[in-house]
Parts: C-alpha cells; structure tokens; sequence
C-alpha cells in the first residue's frame, strides 16, 4: 500500500524583484515589479509503506517545499497530494497525529527544558496520556541511547544530542511516517553514524516510512533504498539505489603504482585522469572496454600497486545535477 | 469535541506554564522585571496628581477616573502580553517561516501560536492595575467588574494585534503599520476619552478599539449602563471574528522560508 501519493504537484512563489542600488529601491516603491518563481513544478511519485526513500537536489530544487507542501505546512497551487489515504491540506490537523517531522535546520524543543519535559509537553500535543507517554520515552530512549542527558536543559545539549532529542520528540506518537530534512546537517561523522544506524533500527523495528532529504550522500547511501533527485522544481530521476548505481556505474578508476614512469597506448574508453612521475590514474568506460583489456596495457612487472574503485555516488548526482544545467552545490 | 477542546486547553496550559518557567529561570531578572514595570507605571500616577491639582477635572475625568482608565489598560495589556504574547511578534513568525513548527502539530494553529511565549513585565503590568484599583477605587462590584473587563479589554487588544499582524501574510511591510496602530492604541489608552473630538473619537471607538475595550469599561465602572456592555462585547466578538477569519485567510498564503533560526524559542 501506498504511503504517499503525489500527482501533478506544483507551487509557486511569487517573488519582488528590485533593481540594484538606491535607484531601484526608490522605483519600486512606485513600480513595484513580482517574479514568479516555480519552486514545484507538475511532481508525480509514490512512496510505498515501510519504505526509505531519498529526495535530494541541489539548493533550491524544490525538495523542502514538497516536504512541507506534503505535511500541510504549504498549499500546493495546483495537483493532487495523499499521505496515508488524508489529503494535507483540507485535513492537516488529522494527517498530523500520523506524521512526524524533523528539521535539521529549525528545533521544535523548548531549549529551556529537559528532554523529558519536552517528550511530555509533545505526549500532550497528541493527546497521549502520562503512561502512555512514560512507556514511549522508555522505549525511545534505549533506542536513542539518552540516558546520560534526558534530564538535562535542551540548550546545553550538542548538537547531535539535541538532533537525537528532537527525533524522539517527533516519534512519541509513534508516527507512520517520519519527514527527515537534513537531519544529519552540522554533524560530525561519528554523531551522523550514529544517527544513521538509529534511523535504520527505527524502520526495521516499528517499519515507519523515512522520507529523507539530504546533502549528505552518506545518510543516502547508507540508508536508502530509492532515490529521487529534483532540480528546478521538477523530478530527473527516480530509480532504486541498486539500480543506480548498477546504471551509473559502468565507470572504473584505476589508479597505478608503477616502478618506472611507461607511457600508455591511447584507447578508446581509456581517460588519463592524473599522471605524475610512475603513479597514472584513469578512468576505464566499462561499456566500451572491459576493465582486463584495459589492464592488458600494462606491463605487470613493474607494477608496485594498484587500486580499481567505483566513481563515487556524490559524481555521479553531480553529473545528473548538471546534466539539468543547475547546480549550487551537493 | 468536548475531549478535543479539553485537549487543547491542556496543552495550552502547559505552553504557559513552560513559558513562565523559562521567563523565571533567572529569578533577579524575573522579579526586576515585575517590580520596575510597576515602578514605571507608578510614575505616571505623580504626572495625573499634579495636573489634577490644576484643574478639577480633564476631560470629565477625576482622580478616580483616571486611575480605574490607567489600571485597566494597564491590567489589560498586561494580561494580553502574559498570555499571548507572541500576538504581537506574528509578523516576525511570519516572515521568517516560524510556524512551521505550529503547523505540524495536531492543534489549532492559532491557539498554539498565541500561548507560545510570555512576558515578564506583563506580570508587573497585570498586578499594577490591580494594585491601582485597590489602592484608590475599591470596591468589591468593582473590584468584580474590573477583572471581568480586563479579561476583555485583554482579548480586544489580541484581536487587534492578530488582525494587524495577520496583515504581515499579504504586505511585509504590514508589520510597521500594526505595530503603529497597536502602539497608538495603547497611548491613547491612557488619556481621557472626553479630550478626543470629532475625527479621532470616532476611530477611538471604531477603527482603534480603545473606545470599546477601556473608555466604555470605564464609563460602566462608573456608571452601569447595559447598552454599552452589551456593546463592548459586541465589538470583542466581531472584532475576534475578523481576526481569526484574516489569520486563516492569510495563512494560505504563508511560503515559510528556509532561513537557519529556531523554530520556536
């Protein structure tokens, strides 16, 4: 069964536009001129239930206006959405007893209370009773291991701690799907590792549906099994990841320790990437040459060293980003 | 429904008693606030005793006038602040995308909203006026009315301020305007309505709500007059309809934001 459905989605914001300097800032007070900004543009996808899916893009592709157009923060200007069966909009306050969201970049905890406090604060917001919300925090809290700080104030917590809290917070209902956006943003590895593994035992425990969105091709990697990548308001790729990458990653890099320095036949399918002194790196187009003809080029008696790795996931979203002709970064 | 208003009401107890909490975290600074704010008010009193030592009356106001006008739109604004204080900070939520955080929750967004932050002061404000209305005009009718005519005048005064900030959905610079009105409505509040003529008076009683939310309270503490209480929330339901009616007008046109602040605090 369908989690979430979305056809035909699309918002637009209309912008001011000035003209630049003092100028511009007095004419458009008597012309004032409006740019129409198309964030979302005829969106079409489903998430199935249980499922962990990516929705990435580069800045301004339009993937936190669909998550909040999704969760009923924003009206959609035209299409039709339904999570969980309730449409967004005419029933936000219905969906909401289903849904849980976290915002990486804006905290809904009260700062000057303790996790606990807050848990209890957000059990009313559902109208869970104190037992009910008692058995939850127990629950979540092995899970997300807050033990040593559940009891201490929200604004003396790091980072990750809080990032920690304000998922549990948005759980306490037990959610059937939980809205991620940039949930691992401003973390070290060590805390977005940790987040991840937490994420993935929560799906495969209590099987809630993770819509993700991220800049971190880690917690995409790691935790997704599909990919959406969006870029100017409209969907250009919908794939597993498996798939993807299988698709994608018909290029190898080869990177060569030689004892001497050796030229190399030029080949078709063959991409010199780097060269100094005996070390070579290229790039090997699988679906032009196998990978062993390639190697067949090289004298193996003066190899030292050699490494074949995949193209990194992050190349291969920034070539389908660009192969859209926009990018403000990954 | 019962269950459901129950509900609300229990988390709107909560927010402002989690808001009291936070405002009391620094005890020194949570008592100066209360006591300076009646400090500052108090001073007020010593402008009204000298200028009535002038004249017997301005504006057909006595000493006992002016201190029941002064308390109630003291107690008034106090308790609208305590209680719903971030009314009048909403264009600000509104510009940069702070409701995000109301909008995900099962709750009416307004009511959510309006009991998210208090003040400190507001304390101060609130017990002023009752000190005043003890002190120089005690009675217990009065006393009775007062209370009952604070939780009005507080009300109007949220209404007002939703309205003008609920204008922020539609023009930013609509914050400047609301804050303007708001601020001469709280002036005006506190000087005799009898000095008003032609123009203003009349949008004293229309345009602005002091007419309704502090001169006619006064007149009926003086003098009841049942046409002008049956007016008074008259006006407190109207204009509260509006209000809520533009709120929710508008908050289909909210486009959040993306900016990097919290989301709440």
């Amino acid at each position: 069964m369908k989690a979430i459905e979305v056809e035909g989605l699309s918002k637009n914001f209309h912008v001011k536009h000035k003209e630049k300097g003092m100028r511009g800032s007095i004419r458009a007070i008597f012309h004032p001129q409006t740019e129409k900004i198309c964030a979302v543009n005829n969106v079409s996808f489903g998430v199935e239930e249980g499922e962990i899916l990516a929705f990435i893009g580069p800045n301004g592709a339009g993937k936190s206006t669909t998550i909040k157009m999704l969760t009923g923060i924003l009206y959609p200007d035209n299409g039709r959405v339904e999570v969980l069966g309730i449409d967004p909009v005419r029933k936000r306050r219905q969906l909401a007893y289903q849904i849980g969201t976290v915002f990486g970049q804006k905290e809904q905890l009260w700062t000057h209370l303790t996790p606990y406090d807050n848990f209890h604060f957000f059990g009313a917001i559902y109208d869970l009773t104190n037992d009910a919300v008692e058995a939850r925090i127990k629950e979540l809290a092995d899970i997300f291991e807050l033990g040593e700080f559940i009891n201490t104030p929200v604004r003396n917590l790091s980072l990750g701690q809080r990032i920690r809290c304000e998922i549990v917070a948005s759980l306490i209902h037990k959610p059937k799907i939980l809205f991620l956006d940039e949930p691992t943003i401003g973390l070290d590895p060590v805390v977005k590792e940790n987040i991840r593994r937490l994420i993935k035992q929560m799906n495969r425990e209590l099987h809630t549906t993770i819509f993700l969105t991220s800049h971190d091709i880690g917690d995409i990697e790691k935790l997704c099994k599909r990919i959406i990548i969006v870029n100017t308001g409209q969907i250009v790729l919908d794939d597993s990841m498996e798939h993807l990458k299988y698709h994608y990653l018909n290029k190898k890099i080869v990177e060569v320790k030689l004892q001497d320095e050796v030229k190399l036949p030029s080949m078709d399918g063959i991409t010199i990437r780097k060269r100094k002194g005996g070390n070579v790196k290229f790039e090997v187009d699988t679906t032009v040459i196998k990978i062993a003809d390639a190697l067949h080029n090289i004298d193996t008696e003066y190899v030292e060293d050699i490494n074949i790795t995949n193209v990194p996931l992050e190349n291969i979203i920034m070539e389908i980003y660009k192969a859209e002709g926009k990018v403000d970064g990954l | 429904m019962l269950t459901v208003v129950k509900n609300q009401m229990r988390v709107c107890a909560l927010a402002v008693k989690y808001n009291i909490m936070r405002e009391m975290l620094n005890k020194v600074t949570f008592l100066t606030n209360i006591l300076f704010m009646i400090f500052n008010n108090a001073t007020f009193i010593v402008q009204w005793v000298i200028l009535l030592r002038l004249r017997e009356d301005v504006g057909g106001y006595t000493m006992r006038e002016v201190m029941l006008l002064w308390g109630l739109a003291a107690s008034s604004f106090g308790l609208s602040h305590l209680l719903f204080s971030r009314v009048f900070s909403l264009p600000n939520l509104i510009i940069s995308g702070k409701l995000d955080a109301y909008l995900v929750q099962p709750k009416n967004v307004l009511l959510s909203v309006m009991t998210s932050a208090t003040s400190a002061s507001a304390i101060g404000d609130f017990l002023y006026g009752v000190l005043v209305i003890c002190i120089f005009c005690f009675s217990v009718k009065r006393l009775l009315l007062f209370l009952l005519f604070t939780v009005i005048a507080a009300l109007i005064m949220t209404a007002f301020a939703l309205l003008m900030g609920s204008l922020t959905f539609w023009f930013v610079r609509a914050e400047m305007f609301g804050n303007h009105m708001i601020g001469s409505a709280i002036s005006f509040a506190t000087y005799p309505d009898g000095i008003f003529k032609g123009i203003v008076r009349f949008l004293l009683y229309s345009v602005l709500p002091v007419g309704m939310a502090i001169y006619h309270p006064v007149h009926i503490m003086m003098v009841f007059d049942w046409r002008k209480f049956f007016a008074v929330l008259g006006y407190l339901v109207l204009l509260s309809v509006a209000a809520v009616f533009v709120f929710y007008r508008g908050l289909r046109r909210y486009s959040s934001s993306s900016l990097m602040e919290s989301g709440r605090v």
